[in-house]
């Protein structure tokens, strides 16, 4: 690998230890299109950048100072050293102590997060994954591509700091957005839409055909809803809306934030049914929050967060471990805004966070056994936005699509009205986590989560 | 960090060299300064703007865009950024006209607020901010308080090659207050906070009457119960209304929505869609809004742009080439997140006007119902028409009177059933704008403003 941005900083700092460099150098290439039109090329797109990240240890904390830059000139980094010990003087956080990682043997290697056909040549794959993207709807009469875009970032990632450490990897990751548009007939039903915002490390057009033809179904299915029905009923969660609700509220409640603002479950607390186990992975190959190292350079690994129900670790970063005078686990994160993730890392100090949840699979069977075990309920296939408070743990969303279960069979779509209810409650009550009543044995891969489908009963829906 | 215009004869040079290529380029340059601070129980977080500037080139080729962006304002990499511009143009050779009307618009914004915040010490927002923590911990119940205030001075340079030349300094400011509840594990908390362009004199909302009320708010909702749920009468706040303004109907209303045939709301146009009471606005050019632009990315004027009007929906939200399709004058609403994001139409400012109604009237109108306030976030459905707005708490109306508090919901329904449902909007004392940031789709956030008075309608409501 070429790219040495965190570590050229690193050489040139004259600055006392602790200290940390994020430096990451990437290229962005994008295509719009409307219908089956491009109207849009954008690239390269091209940004070098570090964060710097500086500690002071006093008496009963330390000050803590960060500062993004794409300045990497001398007289720049000299004065980014000047921003980063100006917010350390104002500064104080509870440290006891700050254990930056030190070096480690992971290679690039360890991990598969690279497309190596896009790092290549980045504008054709794209080319050619629109192509792939859109030639299933030749031939269509009732469904058509309304709008979309691929954005592909491949960075360089380097980190170093001041106890020797210099690590370094490349990555791709690719927004995919697509918007699916069913119509036809002048006096049926207005159009439906399926919308899908899905970030991937690699393109695979081979296996688009598939998927292309499950979000038209979805989008025709969206014109011929029915209204969903009001009640408390058992409600199948796939792991594509398992993905908005989990990740934001256990990634941030089981972390030495939440323990350091008493917002974290207590180890050995029940929070979850039986049959729940679930770790954090940041080694899951593919998933998009994976990589050798996290963003502060700590190896990431494989950590159990509930066991059987109960609370069983926390996640730390490094500032946050220091609260505790524990050591980071490997679960700091840049660049998490509102849940979505800004291709722009280096602008954003790190944060505590989960990786990819897993779910250990369940002896429930595959959806089909879900769907029976429900009874009568809701398959829900999409939320609008379920953005969970992350501090209060409430979620909850309106239905863009589902479909009715009807004697333990999927029957006729539905949509509109709201579904939700709490993830994660005191021990006790009931909650999302706690009222799972089946627990899948298929798993499969959303952004941040790593899980078969869980029927809860009973969620809140909301119908109109 | 200098001022961007001084790079002004290497932007012209860029230019220049695209002409031959082809039938209009244009130059966006952005530079931001900017502070923070963030503090809680335990901490205290300073933040500097990320020492990030550049530029993006734009020029129209072969019937489409393309474009490259550099962070770095040397002639070196500006003249890299052209030539990849230059070489994309070759590729695509001669295509259809440039769609719309260039901007000609040659004009400098550059006045400071009366009491800009670059002039407030990180020691003063530190102090301000620990005296809001105080109050809100002094209120029993109360464990942590967040508090955020942050301020940026965001310069914005545009030449284009039909003569425009314009630059304008946006000065935003921003402050916040969530006080944290924690009773036997369950957390809830309330906020409160006011953004707009401005300087020092918009932080006066920090009071110790307002902290003290927005505490005693939070510890309330721990022995709240759930929302109702179903179909009733609502009672939308302020900051509902706005989000309602800008979610639910504002994104229906950006015009290329329109142009991909992916609005619910083109085929409506000129129709009426709500009450005569009832007028929606989006106004880049309303003073000191938080989303307030003096010229948009394409060089046009900011403007007040009514949506509906008196019940009747009459018009869109444009770019040039949005315009050009509707063969309507672009209405200032072409923006970018930053110079590494492309153009979008987007919304700047939108809101509810206000109506006659007071707010006792409205309630007593209601009957039965929910009053629903603090509206916490929203997302569109330009294409199906329905709608998702969440709420932190509200307050059960029985019998024409406030009652219960409840906590989180989420209102769900149609969007066009929604606005003829509506009965009443109060007068002009409610009004406000509050602060927010938009995505298109999941990325490309910008600021935004969007409010209104009380509003009262008829939904769908349920646990979120």
């Amino acid at each position: 690998m070429s790219a040495d941005t965190a570590f050229r900083v690193a050489e040139a700092l004259r600055v006392d230890g602790p200290w940390e460099v994020f430096g990451e150098r990437s290229r962005r290439y994008e295509i719009h299109f409307n219908g089956r039109s491009i109207e849009m090329v954008r690239g390269p797109i091209s940004l070098e950048g570090y964060s710097l990240g500086l500690f002071r240890q006093r008496d009963g904390g330390a000050g803590v100072g960060f500062q993004a830059s794409t300045d990497l000139s001398g007289p720049g980094i000299v004065e980014t050293v000047a921003d980063a010990e100006s917010l350390c003087r104002y500064s104080s956080f509870p440290a006891k102590s700050i254990s930056l990682p030190e070096t480690t043997s992971t290679s690039a290697e360890d991990v598969e997060v690279l497309d190596p056909h896009l790092w290549d040549r980045p504008m054709e794959t794209l080319q050619a994954y629109v192509h792939a993207l859109l030639e299933p709807f030749d031939g269509l009469k009732d469904v058509l591509p309304s709008f979309g875009s691929v954005r592909a970032t491949l960075a360089e990632t380097t980190i170093a700091n001041s106890t020797g450490l210099q690590v370094g990897y490349p990555q791709s990751v690719v927004e995919v957005e697509v918007a699916v548009k069913a119509v036809g007939g002048p006096e049926g039903p207005g159009p439906g839409e399926y919308w899908v915002n899905d970030n991937v490390r690699r393109l695979e057009p081979s296996s688009l055909g598939p998927k292309v033809e499950e979000w038209c179904q979805y989008a025709r299915d969206v014109r011929k809803a029915a209204a969903t029905p009001t009640g408390n009923l058992p409600v199948v969660l796939p792991s594509s809306v398992l993905s908005g609700i989990l990740p934001p509220v256990i990634g941030s409640r089981f972390t030495g934030r939440g323990r350091l603002r008493e917002t974290a479950p207590a180890i050995g607390e029940k929070r979850g049914c039986d049959a729940l186990t679930i770790w954090d992975d940041g080694r899951i190959p593919w998933a998009v929050p994976s990589s050798p190292v996290d963003d502060e350079g700590t190896p990431h690994g494989r950590r159990k967060l509930l066991s059987q129900g109960q609370v069983s670790e926390l996640m730390y970063d490094v500032l946050y471990a220091g609260a505790f005078d524990l050591r980071s686990t490997g679960n700091a994160a840049r660049g998490i805004v509102f849940g979505f993730r800004d291709w722009r890392r280096f602008l954003y100090s790190p944060a505590g966070t989960s990786t990819t949840l897993v779910i250990e699979p369940g002896t429930d069977g595959t959806d089909t056994e879900l769907i029976e075990a429900a009874g009568d309920g809701i398959w829900l296939q999409q939320l609008g936005w379920a953005i969970p408070d992350p501090l209060s743990g409430a979620f909850g969303g309106e239905i863009r699509i589902g479909y009715r279960i009807r004697h333990g069979k999927l029957a006729e779509p539905v949509r509109g009205g709201t579904v939700g209810g709490v993830v994660m409650a005191a021990p006790g009550n009931p909650s999302l986590l706690a009222n799972i009543g089946a627990i899948g044995s298929m798993p499969s891969l959303s952004e941040g989560i790593f899980a078969p489908a869980l029927l809860v009963k009973p969620l809140t829906v909301a119908g109109s | 960090m200098t001022d961007v215009r001084e790079h002004e004869a290497e932007f012209v040079r860029a230019l220049a060299r695209l002409g031959p290529h082809t039938q209009f380029a244009d130059l966006l340059a952005e530079s931001t300064i900017g502070r923070g601070i963030r503090l809680d129980r335990r901490s205290v977080s300073p933040s500097l703007e990320p020492r990030l500037r550049g530029a993006v080139l734009r020029a129209w080729g072969g019937g489409r865009w393309v474009e490259a962006a550099t962070s770095a304002l040397d002639a070196a990499s500006i003249g890299r950024a052209a030539d990849a511009v230059e070489q994309a143009l070759v590729k695509a050779g001669a295509g259809p006209e440039l769609p719309g009307v260039s901007a000609t618009t040659r004009q400098e914004w550059t006045e400071l607020p009366a009491r800009p915040m670059r002039d407030m010490t990180t020691e003063e927002m530190i102090s301000l901010g620990q005296d809001a923590k105080a109050w809100a911990t002094a209120v029993p119940g109360i464990r942590d308080c967040q508090v955020g205030i942050v301020w940026s001075d965001e310069e914005r340079f545009y030449l284009n090659t039909a003569g425009a030349r314009c630059y304008q300094l946006l000065c935003r400011v921003r402050a916040g207050v969530t006080p944290i509840a924690i009773e036997n594990g369950r957390v809830e908390f309330d906020a409160i906070s006011e953004g707009s362009l401005g300087g020092r004199e918009r932080l006066r909302f920090l009071t110790q009457e307002n902290v003290t009320e927005v505490a005693r708010s939070a510890s309330k909702l721990l022995h709240a119960g759930g929302p109702p749920t179903g179909e009733m009468t609502v009672l939308l706040d302020p900051s509902n209304t706005g989000t309602f303004a800008h979610e639910s109907f504002g994104h229906g209303t950006e015009a290329d929505q329109f142009t991909r045939d992916r609005s619910y709301l083109k085929p409506i146009l000129g129709s009426m869609v709500g009450p005569e009471t009832v007028t929606i606005v989006d106004n880049g050019a309303y003073s000191e809004g938080w989303g307030t632009v003096h010229f948009d990315d394409e060089g046009h004027p900011g403007q007040r742009t009514p949506l509906v009007d008196h019940g009747r929906f009459v018009g869109a939200l444009h770019d040039r080439e949005t315009a050009a399709a509707s063969h309507v004058a672009a209405t200032g609403n072409s923006r970018r997140s930053d110079f590494l994001s492309r153009l979008f139409v987007r919304m700047t400012n939108t809101y509810v006007e206000p109506g006659n109604w007071t707010f006792d009237e409205l309630v007593r109108e209601a009957k039965q119902g929910i009053l629903l306030e603090r509206a916490t976030s929203g997302i569109e459905d330009p294409l199906g028409g329905q709608m998702q707005l969440k709420t932190k708490k509200g307050r059960k109306i029985e019998h024409g009177e406030l009652t219960d508090v409840v906590t989180s919901m989420a209102l769900s329904g149609k969007v066009l059933d929604f606005l003829k449902s509506i009965r009443g909007v109060s007068h002009q004392s409610d009004f406000r704008i509050d602060p927010g940031y938009c995505g298109k789709g999941q990325t490309d956030l910008l600021p935004v403003g969007s409010g209104g008075t009380y509003l009262l309608a008829k939904a769908v409501v349920g646990p979120a």
